[in-house]
């Protein structure tokens, strides 16, 4: 494993609908990422489809692995790099069950997916309504160290990134499509989940205007001490590229030591009393 | 939450980048050669329009002045032309009284003193002339409503508020006000009462019954979920008149909506054929 890793925060527009027009930009800036020495290269949520869909979203989906992920997995083998994107994933077992996912491509090809946990269904989001929830967290050991996978509101439930951190994930990356009015929930929220986990946050934002909702941009990596390593501009394309270093934890780790002071009995009780909320 | 002014005040400079992209954007990815918009000389369409042009240039951004006789405004005119000239965008004007004489003639039901009707004629007759340039000319009808009419549904339906798109309907007036100042729309044109001129004499904050500066601050109220009673308190208004506005507001929904049918089949316009706009 990899102790330093130059992460790329691509923070791109999608065009509705057109897979194969998203899978020509994702292959641009790969390889744009590739020529300034990033490993790892994120995308933002949903950017093979575009993030509003509404009924289409049953066309769009498709099973994973399936084609999409095999033609960015040969990308990912040609450029030697990891990528994540956001799909939509129909299921194998049904023909119109679809799930929100972020897809972590290797230099292998594919590796894991992570099903979205927290499906927002409120002002202008209806994603409830389309997709199934994820029921489980994903962490997977890639040569690039412990990446972890969440998306978008999941960040709003801190118990999403506390387990994907206690299954080991040092790095969390957090794909998005958030408009601009919401800045600022973001970025309190990237800088807190990175502190109280002790862990990197790539967090990789959409921008672009779909059905009149400005997504926000401003993605940014986060250190384990809640510093913004680097930050992509606002409301327009951006490729920004950060270093990780692990070795940054373990100072951190020592100053203020979140996860050695977890204390689990209080997990318990908080079930029994969210489910009397 | 505390219902003072201060909330409607926004950050003008975004504000102004976001209806500029969005104006940008969408007759990008429309593949329209511009926008035109009916010019009333007031406000709302005034800060549009200046929003167009500043966007994607005066030379792609028309204007139409369609007065008629009765309501005829020299200053509304002058207004307008101030506008075109300090933001550089083109305008015609056209004189649709025989156009309101042929409709008022040839209708049988037709009554003169039914003001209301009369002057609905004349918000669709606009209607028709600017979806016929916009047709003719390959260019988007890009609509001056904002929020305040929008929820009060102070409008015509199929008239004034017909359009592609609505760069400032997001937009309480107060706040269209402050927008036009930030942009430098003349002062004149800012504050002078505003009007939908369907008949002479006609003022919008008096057949509203209300101050814009007070409505603004209900609408926000109910836009982020208060209860009337705590917007009349922190207003030191009646609890009436809060629940006058509020009702307005609900009992106007059809106005802003697809025509409702009855549900027949397995998809269905307006209610779960759901689809994404087709421009990207």
């Amino acid at each position: 494993m990899k102790d330093k890793v130059k992460v790329a925060l691509a923070q791109i527009s999608c065009k509705r609908g057109d897979k194969a027009a998203n899978i020509l930009k994702i292959e641009d800036k790969v390889t744009k990422a590739k020529q300034q020495g990033a490993e790892l290269v994120i995308f933002p949520e949903l950017s093979l489809t575009g993030y509003t869909m509404r009924d289409r979203v049953y066309e769009l989906a498709e099973t994973i692995p399936g084609y999409s992920t095999t033609v960015l997995g040969k990308l990912a083998k040609k450029t030697d790099t990891y990528i994540v994107f956001g799909m939509p994933e129909l299921s194998e077992k049904t023909q119109a069950t679809v799930y929100n996912v972020a897809v972590l491509l290797g230099p292998d090809g594919f590796i894991g997916k992570y099903r979205k946990m927290y499906l927002p269904t409120h002002s202008v989001f209806e994603e409830k309504r389309y997709f199934r929830p994820g029921y489980q967290t994903a962490v997977f050991e890639t040569e690039l160290g412990k990446i972890g996978l969440i998306i978008c509101y999941d960040i709003f439930f801190p118990e999403v990134s506390r387990l994907t951190r206690l299954k080991g994930a040092q790095l969390i990356v957090c794909i998005s499509a958030s408009p601009a009015t919401r800045r600022t929930f973001f970025e309190t929220l990237t800088a807190a989940r990175a502190i109280e986990n002790t862990a990197f946050l790539a967090y990789v934002n959409l921008v672009g205007i779909e059905d009149g909702l400005q997504f926000g941009g401003g993605s940014r990596l986060v250190g384990p001490n809640g510093k913004v390593l680097v930050k992509a501009k606002y409301d327009e394309e951006d490729l920004v590229i950060g270093e990780i270093n692990y070795a940054d934890i373990r100072p951190t780790e020592a100053f203020v030591p979140i996860l050695k002071d977890l204390r689990p009995e209080l997990f318990d009780k908080l079930k029994e009393t969210a489910e009397k909320l | 939450m505390e219902l003072t002014p201060r909330v409607l005040d926004l950050n003008w400079s975004e504000v102004e980048t976001k209806v500029k992209r969005f104006i940008t954007d969408y007759v990008e990815k429309s593949g329209a050669e511009g926008v035109v918009l009916g010019l009333s000389g007031g406000v709302d369409s005034c800060t549009t329009a200046a929003l167009s042009a500043l966007a994607i240039g005066g030379d792609k951004v028309f204007g139409l002045l369609l007065p008629e006789q009765e309501n005829y405004n020299t200053k509304d005119v002058e207004h307008v032309k101030l506008v075109a000239e300090k933001f550089g965008f083109k305008t015609e004007m056209i004189d649709i009284t025989p156009t309101l004489e042929a409709f008022y003639n040839s209708i049988p039901i037709f009554e003169t003193t039914d003001k209301l009707c009369k002057g609905n004629i004349k918000a669709r007759a606009r209607m028709i002339y600017i979806y016929y340039y916009a047709n003719r000319l390959d260019i988007l009808v890009c609509g001056g409503s904002d929020k305040s009419e929008t929820m009060m549904g102070y409008f015509t339906k199929w008239g004034d508020v017909a359009a592609d798109i609505s760069p400032i309907m997001d937009l309480y007036k107060t706040q269209v006000r402050k927008l036009a100042q930030h942009i430098g729309v003349p002062k004149e044109i800012i504050t002078k009462p505003a009007t939908p001129a369907l008949w002479p004499g006609q003022l919008a904050e008096e057949e509203l019954g209300i101050k814009y500066e007070i409505l603004d601050l209900i609408l926000y109220g109910l836009e982020h979920f208060m209860k009337t009673e705590e917007i009349a308190q922190q207003l030191g208004i009646k609890k009436e008149l809060v629940n006058k506005m509020k009702h307005r507001w609900l009992s106007m929904e059809h106005k802003r909506r697809m025509p409702l049918t009855t549900k027949i089949q397995y998809r269905t316009m307006g209610a779960d054929f759901r689809l994404p706009s087709t421009r990207h």
